[in-house]
Parts: C-alpha cells; sequence; structure tokens
C-alpha cells in the first residue's frame, strides 16, 4: 500500500514532516494540584497530579527525596470495542513504569523529601481500536503529564516533551496515524528535555538499520521541539489569565 | 520593582556567575548556568547589603500556593487529642496566621509543658483531648510527630470546654472556670494579650 504519493502527500494529506492538531488545557480537574487535558490528531489523554503530599505507606517513605508515582489507564469507551481491563494489565504496568522513568527524570525530587508525587494518565480517546497499535498514546501521555505537573507548581529541570515517528515507503514519517502504524513499519517514540538537550526516553518497535534509525530520531526530536513550544506557549497564556484575574 | 517576566521550567535566566538561584530556580552544575524550574514571574532581588556574596537573587513565583509547614521556631495552634502520663497528642491546625492544608501531628512533652519545675508536672492538670493551645515548634521531631512546647507564658491552652459542655474562663495560669457551674478545672493556660 502506498502511505506516501509521489508528490509527497499521506494518507490524511500531511507532509511527511507534519504533527497532527495539537490542543491542550490546564486545570480541568479542580481539586486535582495539577491537571491538563493534551490531544494530538486523534488521541486524546488527561492527567490530574496530586503532590506533593504526605507518603500514604510509610514503609515506601524515601528520607532524601520525593516517591514519584504513575498510574496509566484507559477509559472502557477510548477505543472502538468496550475495553474489559482498563488497568493492570501488561501494557498499562509498562506504560505506566515508563511514565513514570520519565517524569522522575525531570522532576526536582529532591527539594522534597519524604513526600510523594502522584500521577494519574487516562487516555479518553486512543486514536483506532487496536491494542497492540496504541502506542502514540505513550507520547501524548507524556505531554499530558508535562502540563498537568507544571500547572501543579512542581519543581522541574525543564518540561518533558514527547513525540513518534516512523519509516513507510523509504521516508521518515513525523507522528504516525492509526492506519500509518498499522501497516507493521518501525516506530520511533523519544522523549526530550529540549532545553537542556537530553534524551529521556527512546523506545522502538521494528528493526531499522542504524543511519536510517539516526535520521527517524532526528525528526522525532524536532517534533519534541515543536511541542516544546506549543507547550511553553500554553503555560504562558494561562498565567497571563491567572494574572488578569488577579488583578495585575 | 523589578520588571517581571513570565518563564516556564527549562528556560535559561542568567549565568551562576552573575546570580544565585532562589525559589523556582536551580543551577545546572555541568555548564553552572541558572534554568527556572516553575512556571511564573521571574524576579530578581538586590543582595542585603551586609552580606560576603553580593550577587543577586533571580526567583521564579508560581501560582500554586502549597499550604504553609511547620518549621522549628514556628508558633502553631494545635487541637489536643490524647493526654497520657508523660505527652500529649495534638493534632496541629494552623502555622502563624494560616491554616494547614494537610494533617500534622504534634507531641508535647512531659518536659515541655512548663519552664518551672519540669518534673512535677501532672498531663492530666495540663491539657484535656479537645483543648486548643498555643505552642512553639521545637523541632521536626521523629517520623511520626513534631516536638512543641508550651514553656512560655504566652503558650498553652487557648480555649477549652468544661465537662458541662460550656466555653471556660481564664482565672489564672494554672486554672479555668466553667460560666455555666462555676467549676473550677486545672489547665496550663496561655496569657493572652489583651490591648
Amino acid at each position: 500500500m502506498e502511505y506516501v504519493s509521489h508528490d509527497g502527500l499521506r494518507i490524511d494529506g500531511r507532509r511527511p514532516t507534519e504533527m497532527r492538531q495539537l490542543r491542550a488545557q490546564i486545570g480541568n480537574v479542580s481539586k486535582a494540584d495539577g491537571s491538563a487535558v493534551f490531544e494530538m490528531g486523534n488521541t486524546k489523554v488527561i492527567a490530574a497530579v496530586y503532590g506533593p503530599r504526605e507518603v500514604q505507606n510509610k514503609s515506601q517513605q524515601i528520607s532524601d527525596h520525593a516517591l514519584v508515582r504513575c498510574e496509566y489507564s484507559m477509559a472502557n469507551f477510548s477505543t472502538g470495542d468496550r475495553m474489559r481491563k482498563p488497568k493492570g494489565d501488561r501494557r498499562s504496568t509498562e506504560i505506566s513504569l515508563v511514565i513514570r522513568q520519565t517524569m522522575e527524570a525531570c522532576i526536582l525530587t529532591h527539594l522534597m523529601p519524604r513526600s510523594q508525587i502522584d500521577i494519574f494518565v487516562q487516555v479518553l480517546q486512543a486514536d483506532g481500536g487496536e491494542l497492540e497499535f496504541i502506542s502514540r498514546t505513550r507520547s501524548a501521555c507524556i505531554n499530558a503529564a508535562t502540563l498537568a505537573l507544571a500547572d501543579a507548581g512542581i519543581p522541574m529541570r525543564d518540561i518533558v516533551t514527547s513525540c513518534s515517528a516512523g519509516y513507510l515507503n523509504s521516508t521518515p514519517l513525523l507522528d504516525l496515524n492509526y492506519t500509518e502504524d498499522s501497516a507493521g513499519g518501525p516506530d520511533v517514540t523519544v522523549g526530550i528535555l529540549p532545553k537542556l538537550d537530553q534524551v529521556t526516553l527512546l523506545q522502538m518497535d521494528a528493526k531499522l538499520p542504524v543511519d536510517i534509525f539516526e535520521n527517524v530520531m532526528q525528526l522525532a526530536i524536532e517534533g519534541c521541539k515543536a511541542i516544546e513550544n506549543y507547550i511553553r506557549e500554553v503555560l504562558l497564556e494561562n498565567t497571563k489569565q491567572l494574572e488578569y484575574r488577579r488583578g495585575l | 520593582m523589578q520588571e517581571a517576566e513570565l518563564v516556564t521550567p527549562g528556560e535559561v535566566l542568567g549565568r551562576a556567575a552573575e546570580l544565585k538561584a532562589g525559589k523556582g530556580a536551580y543551577v545546572a552544575p555541568h555548564n553552572k548556568t541558572i534554568y527556572a524550574s516553575l512556571t511564573g514571574l521571574r524576579r530578581i532581588i538586590p543582595p542585603p547589603t551586609d552580606s560576603a556574596d553580593q550577587r543577586p537573587t533571580v526567583e521564579v513565583t508560581g501560582h500554586k500556593a502549597h499550604g504553609p509547614v511547620p518549621e522549628p521556631g514556628s508558633v502553631v495552634i494545635a487541637r489536643i487529642t490524647k493526654v497520657m502520663a508523660r505527652t500529649a497528642s495534638a493534632d496541629i491546625m494552623c502555622v502563624g496566621p494560616k491554616s494547614v492544608r494537610e494533617n500534622f501531628t504534634g507531641i508535647i512533652r512531659q518536659q515541655d509543658v512548663r519552664a518551672t519545675e519540669i518534673d512535677k508536672v501532672d498531663m492530666h492538670l495540663s491539657f484535656h483531648p479537645g483543648d486548643m493551645v498555643r505552642a512553639v515548634v521545637l523541632s521536626l521531631g521523629d517520623a511520626r510527630a513534631y516536638y512543641l512546647s508550651t514553656a512560655k507564658n504566652e503558650l498553652g491552652v487557648v480555649s477549652a470546654e468544661s465537662s458541662a459542655g460550656a466555653a471556660m474562663v481564664p482565672i489564672s495560669w494554672t486554672e479555668m472556670q466553667c460560666p455555666l457551674t462555676g467549676q473550677i478545672e486545672q489547665r496550663k493556660v496561655a496569657k493572652v494579650e489583651v490591648n
């Protein structure tokens, strides 16, 4: 099947280096310390952050830095067929671990010893329906978690942004959608700290020769930088709104 | 006031050679640059004139105000929950003028109830469960509770209910009287300033 036409357009009309539409809102869950809704194309994710607060299980308390916990789940209605086990299965556990490690690398945990930060991420809508191909929710989850942490005022080294890229018809493609992902080609997911230029997450399905892998990874990193600009705009806009309401 | 600029986490605020990192900012050790760690207004605070280090401090004030946390030396208002032979447990409700948003537990030990004759203190004649006391935080204590002290004139029970259920009136630094029944009960009473 042809994923990139001869004049360089993909199935949904995007160019190979074009991302899907990004939309984000902050502060949706008023009871949480921080929350955000992040949409990348048809994938919609909500994240809520509680913390820093007292550790609920005293045996897990760490004396010199904060404990970061993360739970990923998918809403029953997020895919085409109603999901039977939205969390607790292997995939959710793996993604919870991945998000936790990524965010833990950027939170300044040494400033909050003996406390706990909880990050809850739930997928409200997953592009496509098949369980195996929903790896793109990973990027939307990390971006939503970053926004929620920034909204909660938790000190971080930098914001973490994540994006994925693939390789079909000999072309690196940024931000695969469901149809392109189902083609079975390689899918590289990258998470970076953009201003510090450090990679905190790198995962890939399938195989790629190393030189092509470098191009695809570079493309994903540029996607991350574009998301970074958007996230910073959203944060600044939100802060300006808060300033206006406080009369400053 | 200095000009205030909005920043997001990870933005460069300056070099460690020229500025000190305050709240909401941190120094990256590998390149000695100061980055923001919160979203908010960036402010530069001039250094105190008598300090050796004359670098101004840069800090970022965010919007999420977290609740106050008891620090050693802060005056707190607590409600007594349990009175035992040598200690009394209390729930800290306010730190200074602000109420706390999480529960903090404090302990008042027998030797910290008052300043004189500390080994002759009877805890049951000093506090009752339900009393509101003003105390000062001695230290962060152990994992379970802060250590509090009422060993000053202005510290101690500020409000208590008698067994008849009425708010008692203080009559001396060791006694409070119930207005309904006239009964006198013993407490370690705080000397409240009347202006």
